[in-house]
């Protein structure tokens, strides 16, 4: 009997010493943080797998190749600047909990934004609660700007429900015979997908052009036969997208394969990827419409170089979300060095102040930001033309003629 | 809904029951013939996508050709893990041990496939992956005609199998009586092996077919395994031909609700013929004397 207890006591005691242990060596790991570090960390939680690995991939390198850029020339005040990149698998629980585990583990200097208005809304919380600037490259829907986030700033020329604001003026300004008389809309569950198509079917609607279809699916949808029969069957003059990269492509697909041919044809995000092309085909891509907040041919401050960087990196033009990425880079950067920090405390609000009391040239423009984050410009809209996306509004900016109306695909 | 799209609706309908037949037919082939609950056999379905469409990008043929490599590797992969895996579990627990095992095995599949193609979901480029031919004056895919005719093909291939070989013959006698097949002189444990092997062959048939017209990602087994199984639970476990049956069903239904409904929705289509079936007749409605009784 006394034998035993004795045992089980000096097992418990075992035991606990060994837990005690543990979390001294953990306590102890964790300070080992910023203070030590010679290199500005920055972090960031990106989905690299899952709904949004396309343009996640892009944001990704347009990130990596700000960095390449600011290290080859001396750095960020004076020291070379180390990304830390996680996958969240475009889900919004593990974009939550990316961003807690690289401000408050590995604790960075500073973070930038994930890709996806759905994974930006809930991680700007995080960056609030820690009070961290949050420049995004990828938040433009309305609840984002209306969440009271101070410390938010998106890093593109305007949010998503004024992204066709130049289509809807120039089809408004066409001849009466050339104008849509009806519209089909099919969106993604998606705060930007659906913010974009919902903003040009507002508009449109009160200027008269009959809503056909108003379709809405969930994420991760990839059968679209139910939404194709729909979209056929009432044969809308104007076909607009609220999507984003693999639902587009099987959109357009399934509608094909019903013989649909909509007059005009709008979608966002797909469109200016590069992997669009090849996934429609070159033949049936002439027409097809996209809001872009960025241009390779504009001579707006970096773009140029940037350019040019990104055609020794990969051999191509940049994509949209590479230079939104590294417009972000471009702010923070601005922010930084007209402040003289880069730490957790005190000096993310002094970064916060100065992005909001001033505006930042970047490779999109001259951006300025309200209190809540909105950026001051508007979305180009960009159309394939032979094969090749091009600029047709705004007018003054554009490199080919607005196709008025769409070639069969 | 307009008559038009109605039968479009319908038609588009009978081949997605098709398709579904065939991949419910292998699913119910291991329960009738060894009382295996194969929870990978859709992550099987998904690899054979991959390998299909791994196949297209490397060498620019069409992916049918695949089934020349991929239908005897998945009998041979069925053989093997039959013999090697399933024949160690204890018969008197089978069943229940086999969820587990398959439900690794799934998990096993998966992980390898994202870890070698990564999750990005993938599609098959098909140059007639966007035409169509007037079907009864609907507009109806080719993709989908040519999955129909694939899953029709096999299933015909399947049927001439079991009724008209003696292998046929003996895999019949295992499901409808294991002991009493013994008593016949049928050697059960080849037959299982074997029985196991077709059924991932038509795994790898149906799994082709699935993925000309559907995008594939490394998770989406989990998407196919509830429906497969509602399906063969509803049609009689361990009958092909219930399974055959419910799966039409079930296609149409699916596909008549979609328009009204839309994609989610029209999917509790499934469950609820489940629940309906477990409620009111659990032997399932469509299998006769083969299914399995509660």
């Amino acid at each position: 009997m006394i034998a035993v207890r004795t045992k089980s006591a000096r097992r418990t005691a075992v035991a606990l010493a060994a837990v005690g242990a543990l979390l001294g060596l953990a306590a102890c790991s964790d300070s080992g943080g910023a203070q030590d570090r010679d290199t500005i960390l920055i972090g960031i939680s990106l989905p690299l797998t899952g709904d949004f690995s396309e343009p996640g991939k892009g944001v990704q390198n347009g990130y990596e190749i700000w960095r390449d850029e600011i290290n080859a020339n001396g750095g960020l005040l004076g020291k070379q600047v180390e990304l830390k990149i996680l996958d969240d698998q475009s889900n919004a629980d593990r974009v939550v909990a990316d961003y807690e585990a690289l401000i408050t583990q590995d604790k960075v200097d500073l973070i930038f934004g994930p890709f996806s208005s759905r994974l930006v809304l809930p991680s700007a919380r995080v960056a609030e609660e820690y009070d961290m600037l949050f420049v995004e490259p990828a938040g433009a829907a309305q609840p984002i700007f209306e969440a009271g986030y101070k410390n938010l700033f998106y890093a593109a020329p305007a949010v998503a429900d004024d992204h066709y604001n130049y289509l809807y003026e120039h089809l408004m300004s066409l001849p009466e015979a050339d104008r849509p008389k009806t519209a089909a809309y099919a969106s993604m569950d998606d705060p930007l997908a659906m913010g974009a198509a919902n903003g040009l079917k507002a508009k449109l609607e009160a200027a008269g052009v009959e809503t056909l279809v108003d379709e809405i699916y969930p994420p991760n949808t990839t059968d679209f036969s139910g939404i194709a029969a729909q979209l056929a069957s009432a044969d809308a003059d104007l076909l607009v997208g609220g999507t984003q990269y693999q639902d587009a492509v099987n959109m357009i697909l399934a509608v094909r394969q019903l013989g649909y041919q909509p007059r005009m044809a709008a979608f966002t995000t797909a469109p200016t990827l590069a992997e669009f092309v090849e996934a429609i085909g070159a033949e049936n891509v002439d027409g097809i419409m996209a809001p872009t907040g960025y241009s390779p041919a504009t001579d707006y401050e970096g773009n140029a170089n940037f350019v040019k960087m990104v055609q020794e990196k990969n051999g191509r033009e940049p994509s949209e979300d590479e230079a939104n990425a590294y417009t972000v880079g471009q702010v923070v950067k601005a922010a930084v060095e007209a402040v003289g920090c880069a730490e957790q405390g005190e000096c993310q609000q002094k970064l916060v102040d100065w992005l909001h009391a001033n505006e930042v040239p970047t490779i999109v423009g001259t951006l300025g930001w309200d209190e809540a984050g909105r950026p001051n410009g508007a979305h180009f809209i960009q159309q394939y033309v032979d094969g090749k996306p091009e600029i047709v509004l705004p007018v003054d900016q554009a490199t080919a003629e607005f196709l008025v109306t769409k070639p069969a695909w | 809904m307009s008559s038009a799209l109605l039968l479009q609706s319908l038609i588009l309908g009978i081949l997605l029951g098709g398709l579904y037949a065939l991949l419910a037919a292998g699913l119910t082939l291991y329960f009738g013939v060894m009382r295996v609950v194969m929870i990978a056999h859709s992550a099987f379905l998904i690899l054979a996508g991959y390998l299909a469409w791994f196949f297209n990008v490397k060498t620019g043929l069409d992916p049918l050709i695949s089934l020349v490599i991929t239908v005897p590797l998945f009998f041979g992969i069925g053989v093997a893990v039959q013999r090697l895996l399933m024949t160690r579990l204890k018969p008197a627990t089978l069943t229940m041990m086999s969820v587990l095992l398959t439900f690794a095995i799934a998990l096993v599949i998966e992980g390898m496939l994202g870890f070698t193609f990564t999750g990005v979901q993938r599609r098959i480029r098909l140059d007639y992956g966007a035409s169509s031919i007037q079907v009864l004056g609907a507009q109806v895919a080719v993709v989908k005609l040519v999955a129909f005719g694939l899953a029709a093909l096999a299933l015909f291939a399947l049927w001439l199998v079991l009724k008209k070989t003696s292998f046929g013959q003996a895999l019949r006698a295992t499901i409808q009586h294991k002991e009493a097949a013994e008593l016949v002189g049928v050697d059960t444990a080849k037959v299982a092996s074997y029985g196991f092997g077709l059924g991932l062959a038509t795994a790898a048939v149906g799994g082709t077919a699935l993925a000309l017209d559907a995008t594939i990602y490394p998770s989406l087994h989990w998407h196919w395994i509830g429906p497969l199984f509602a399906i063969i639970v509803v049609g009689g476990l361990g009958s092909i031909p219930g399974a055959a049956i419910a799966a039409m069903l079930l296609g149409i239904t699916q596909s008549l609700l979609q328009v009204p409904l839309g994609t989610t929705w029209a999917q509790t289509v499934f469950y609820i013929a489940l629940f309906v079936t477990l409620i009111v007749r659990p032997q399932g409605f469509f299998g006769g004397r083969l299914a399995q009784r509660f």
